[in-house]
Parts: structure tokens; C-alpha cells; sequence
């Protein structure tokens, strides 16, 4: 799996120095470069041909479309897994707390209707059993 | 009887829809009593109740004395109860990315990528959002170009216009203590071309360097005329020399 994502990147970085290189060609251009500057414009296509071939092998993959926003605003990515994953636990948290709560107020009702209906809730644990705590 | 049913449904076709009619609707017309059928209708849906009750409520609760009295449903062993990042092994990851400080910018992410890459990509054209609303066209193969179509990549000598000069640019690295200069090969040197904005600066560097110079000589003649170790005092300074001896 990593090793896919280490040929991709590596066919990217070699296009990217591709480019660059291409740009300062340009940047000042002279006769003589225009042997070197067809060499880098082949390089460019089999470089574009190179990640083509890997497109395949990474078919599967899915980038989620909020990591794009972030790259597009000029952010971190990681910023967006970093906020993921506190939200997750957030709400993990939050619904944590709602389950506590949520017993706890299971075995309040339960020992207060004892007191109150004490022949029915008899009859609803001999049905139930000692309901284990959740 | 005929005239008496005639007077109730005879005059339907005069008076307009059937419907409207059959409900009595109509002008200054009873409305009808209520058929046979649809009296039995009416105790046949009461003997439904009554005997399929039972058999509409659900089965867990049906030979209970609690009415609507369900079962207990049968919970899933994964609840928010569980630490969850613990359940699926994300500590690692949690304390990578929430532990540390996570660098706000993209080139922190990228640092070896050329270009402003800090600025959002709606300005320049950049953005990958434009990418996913229009895709680009797929399907046709890459093919080296030939000689006729390299002709068309003849270019004019000289430097780039000046709209087009700083997009090779990288933005300006911090300066870090430790000084590891790791040079590209063919790294953009400042353009060199006349430009109006060079001669600004070099006419600044000039400026500062002269100034920087005499600044220089002074701090050092000033650490010489207090240094004890400074051989002899010139004439500058008689009061010190003379208060010595």
C-alpha cells in the first residue's frame, strides 16, 4: 500500500523538478537552450505518462473532498485529520456522557418505582431479570 | 317506491357529477341515511379489533401483564462507551497530529514544492476545486512530440516579461540559526536585467554599505580607545593619556 503511494510520489517530485527546471529555461531564454528545453518538454509528457501508469494502481483510493478545501485555501491537510479526530472524540465524549447519564437514571427510576410499585416492578425484574448494567 | 327512488337518484343526471350527488350533495336534498353496507362495514371492522387485538401487538409483548412491553433489544458491543480511538488503534495517530503543533501552512506540509504555494488557489487558477467542477479531458494517450510540433516551442531570447518573472520565485525562507544551504542545481539567481525596481535596489545596497562601513570603523575605534591593551593613545585624546601619567 505505501509502496503505491511511494512510486507516485517520487514520478510527481521528478515532474515537479521537471517543471521547475523548465521554468528558469524559459525565465531567460537563449539559443542554445532550445535543445534542452525539447528534452525537458519530452521529459514532461513521460512524466505525465509515468503517473498515468500509476493512476491504476490507485483506483481504490478516496480522498475526502474537505482535504481539498483546505488545500485549496492554502492550509495544512493535516489540519483537517487533526480536526477530525478531535471531533471524533468529542463525540465520543458527548455520547459517553449521554450513556452514563442515560443509566444512571435507569437504576434511579428502577429503586424509586421499587418503592412506589413494589409488587409490579417484582413482576418486571422476574420478567427481565437483573438487567446487567448497560 | 319508483317515485320515491327516482326522487332520491332519478334526478342525478340533471343535477351533475355523481358523486356529489350519491353524498347529497345537492341543492335543497337530505343527505341519505346510511346504507346496510356500510352498517356492516362498520361492525365487521369493530370484530376486527376486538379479535386480532392481540395479534397486532408484537409478540414480546403479548403474554406479558405490562402492555407494550418490549423486549430488551440486544446491544452492540461497540457503543460511544468505548474509547474509540483506543478500539481501532489511533493513538499514534492522535498524538501525532493532536499532540504537536500542527504548522498552519501548506508549504510546512510541502516544503519542497516550488511556488507561492501559500495563497488560495482561487486566485492564480489553481484550485482543485476547479478540477473536480470541470475535469479535464481523459482518455488520450501522451505522445512525445516530433520535430514539426517542437517548432512551435521556438522561443525569443531575452528575460520573461515582468507579469510572468516571479512565478518560478520561491517565497522567502526564514532564517534559521543553523545556516544548511542546500543549493539546486540551477537555482534562480535575482534577475540581473535593468528593471526599475533592481535600480532601487542596488541604489539602496550602495547607499547601505557605505554607511554600514563607517559604522563598523567607529564601534572599532571606540573599543580601541577604551581597550587597556591598545598600545598608545593618539593625539585625539589628550585628557585620557595625560590624566595617566
Amino acid at each position: 500500500m505505501a509502496e503505491k503511494f511511494d512510486n507516485l510520489e517520487e514520478h510527481l517530485e521528478k515532474f515537479v523538478e521537471n517543471i521547475r527546471q523548465l521554468g528558469i529555461i524559459v525565465s531567460d531564454f537563449q539559443p542554445s537552450s532550445q535543445t534542452g528545453l525539447n528534452q525537458k518538454l519530452n521529459f514532461m509528457i513521460t512524466g505525465l505518462q509515468d503517473i498515468e501508469k500509476c493512476r491504476q494502481q490507485l483506483h481504490d483510493i478516496n480522498v475526502p473532498l474537505e482535504a481539498f478545501e483546505y488545500i485549496d485555501q492554502g492550509r495544512n491537510p493535516q489540519l483537517y485529520t487533526k480536526e477530525c479526530l478531535e471531533r471524533a472524540l468529542a463525540k465520543n465524549e458527548q455520547v459517553k456522557g449521554k450513556i452514563d447519564t442515560m443509566t444512571k437514571f435507569k437504576s434511579l427510576l428502577i429503586s424509586e418505582l421499587g418503592k412506589v410499585f413494589p409488587e409490579e416492578m417484582a413482576r418486571y425484574k422476574a420478567i427481565h431479570g437483573d438487567d446487567p448494567p448497560s | 317506491m319508483t317515485e320515491i327512488f327516482s326522487s332520491l337518484y332519478g334526478q342525478n343526471d340533471a343535477q351533475g357529477p355523481p358523486g356529489s350527488s350519491a353524498l347529497g350533495f345537492g341543492p335543497g336534498k337530505p343527505p341519505p341515511p346510511p346504507t346496510q353496507n356500510q352498517v356492516s362495514m362498520s361492525v365487521q371492522i369493530q370484530h376486527q379489533l376486538g379479535d386480532e387485538g392481540p395479534a397486532l401487538r408484537k409478540p414480546g409483548a403479548m403474554n406479558e401483564p405490562f402492555y407494550l412491553l418490549r423486549e430488551i433489544p440486544v446491544g452492540n458491543e461497540l457503543t460511544g462507551n468505548t474509547n474509540l480511538i483506543t478500539h481501532y488503534s489511533l493513538e499514534h495517530a492522535y498524538n501525532k497530529f493532536c499532540g504537536k503543533k500542527v504548522k498552519e501552512k501548506l508549504s510546512s506540509f510541502l516544503p519542497e514544492l516550488p511556488g507561492m504555494i501559500d495563497s488560495p488557489g482561487s486566485q492564480d487558477g489553481s484550485a482543485l476545486r476547479s478540477l473536480i467542477e470541470k475535469p479535464p479531458v481523459c482518455g488520450n494517450s501522451f505522445s512525445p512530440l516530433t520535430g514539426a510540433l517542437l517548432t512551435g516551442f521556438r522561443l525569443h531570447t531575452g528575460p520573461l516579461p515582468e507579469p510572468y518573472r516571479l512565478m518560478h520565485i520561491q517565497p522567502p525562507k526564514k532564517k534559521s540559526k543553523h545556516k544548511h544551504r542546500h543549493h539546486r542545481p540551477q537555482d534562480p539567481i535575482p534577475p540581473e536585467t535593468p528593471s526599475d525596481s533592481d535600480h532601487k535596489k542596488k541604489k539602496k545596497k550602495k547607499d547601505d554599505d557605505p554607511d554600514r562601513k563607517k559604522k563598523k570603523k567607529d564601534k572599532k575605534k571606540k573599543k580601541n580607545r577604551h581597550s587597556p591593551d591598545h598600545p598608545g593613545l593618539t593625539g585625539s585624546q589628550p585628557n585620557s593619556s595625560n590624566s595617566l601619567r
